[in-house]
């Protein structure tokens, strides 16, 4: 009589192979996304608070703990820009008539996006 | 993809058995087959039945990846057998298992019965509200009108895509990869007019959105349909109709 062996399932399976594990990183960046979004709330209340305020807080963010955070924060940061920039065309498969736009300019046009951003803020911070 | 001739004559192949009359689970066997430089996978597969055990038990027909039968786990990694050329798994040993994710039969067959009740769950069929009369002639189509679904059409229901789903693995409701982009490709048909008989079950827990977008399907693909890239698409779609239902419940859907 045939008894089919059940599937199996593994509790581990994000462990099990490279695009699995890369997965899991990508979903847990958005944790230490949060975590640095928590560090830049406390600065703008420690702003509110006045001078003394912010000066203490700019001193302690520059103990070692918090230097790794940001370390590994920033690590993250780019591991998920690079994944979702990746993603687009996936979620966004723009077509010109009957040919589609290439995957690599969609994905190029978020990096320039990116960067015309940042320039932006650091032009408006530095000025 | 040049590469030389290896000189290896003989490559190990580990095979999972699984006979329900004698294994309590499936169990690895080692099998040395002769080495072909042109051979893939199903090639020693082959051999090792014709000459070896003809006991072993596996799915094939086409030899050409368009059948989709001979979906296996080659070194843990979703592959149409007929495909996997054993000189990129060099020297060996090769571990050929049932595809994940589903029950197995015997040795390398799977049970498939839960994809064939989702695959027809999705009505994958155009639906129309009235045939149009045949004076009128057959329903015509752009050649962008076809760009839009055509790629989804391509699925050959080789299953790979849920053998590499994790979602699929731990959901048993989750419709899985090949059956949403197979409702993608209808629902983006501009003949088809079934879209609102498929939206409550695409757009619930256990179609789209349970998807957490691992993106494995759409790499395991042999006929890159993308079903990941359908999904997201679908995802898209269904928060632009939440919305509009919204903003203008009276509307169109």
């Amino acid at each position: 009589m045939a008894r089919p062996y059940p599937r199996e399932r593994s509790n581990a399976w994000f462990l099990e192979r490279w695009p699995y594990r890369v997965f899991v990183l990508r979903e847990l960046s958005a944790l230490f996304l949060a975590l640095y979004m928590g560090v830049l709330l406390v600065l703008a209340a420690r702003v509110h608070e006045g001078s003394s305020a912010f000066r203490d807080y700019v001193d302690a963010l520059q103990s070692p703990l918090y230097l790794a955070f940001h370390a590994v924060a920033l690590l993250f940061a780019l591991l998920h820009s690079v994944t979702w920039f990746q993603a687009v065309p996936k979620g966004l498969p723009l077509r010109r008539g009957e040919q589609r736009v290439a995957p690599a300019l969609l994905i190029g046009a978020n990096y320039v996006a990116m960067l015309a951003l940042t320039v932006l803020v650091l032009v408006v911070v530095l000025s | 993809m040049t590469q030389a001739p290896s000189d290896a004559t003989t490559i190990r192949l580990e095979i999972a058995r699984y006979r329900p009359e004698q294994d309590e689970r499936p169990v690895l066997e080692r099998y040395d087959v002769p080495y072909r430089h042109e051979w893939v996978v199903l090639d020693a597969l082959n051999y090792l039945k014709d000459h070896i055990d003809g006991t072993l038990s596996y799915r094939w027909s086409c030899r050409m990846g368009i059948c989709g039968s001979c979906g296996m786990m080659v070194n843990g990694v979703p592959k149409l057998t007929c495909s996997a050329f054993l000189r990129d798994y060099l020297p060996g040993p090769i571990r050929v298992e049932p595809m994940a994710n589903f029950p197995v039969e015997r040795d390398l067959v799977t049970v498939l019965d839960d994809f064939m009740e989702k695959f027809q769950a999705v009505k994958p069929w155009i639906i129309r509200d009235g045939e149009q009369p045949l004076e009128e002639g057959e329903y015509r189509q752009t050649p962008a009108q076809l760009a839009d679904f055509k790629q989804f059409s391509m699925c050959i229901n080789c299953m790979l895509c849920y053998a590499a789903c994790p979602v699929y693995q731990h959901e048993d409701e989750f419709l899985g990869p090949a059956v949403l982009a197979l409702a993608q490709r209808y629902n983006h048909d501009s003949r088809d007019q079934g879209k609102g008989e498929r939206q409550e079950l695409i757009w619930s827990d256990e179609g789209i959105w349970d998807c957490t977008f691992v993106g494995e399907c759409s790499a395991v693909c042999p006929k890159h349909v993308d079903p990941a890239g359908a999904i997201q698409q679908a995802k898209v779609e269904s928060t632009v109709g939440w919305y509009r239902s919204f903003l203008a419940p009276f509307g169109r859907g």
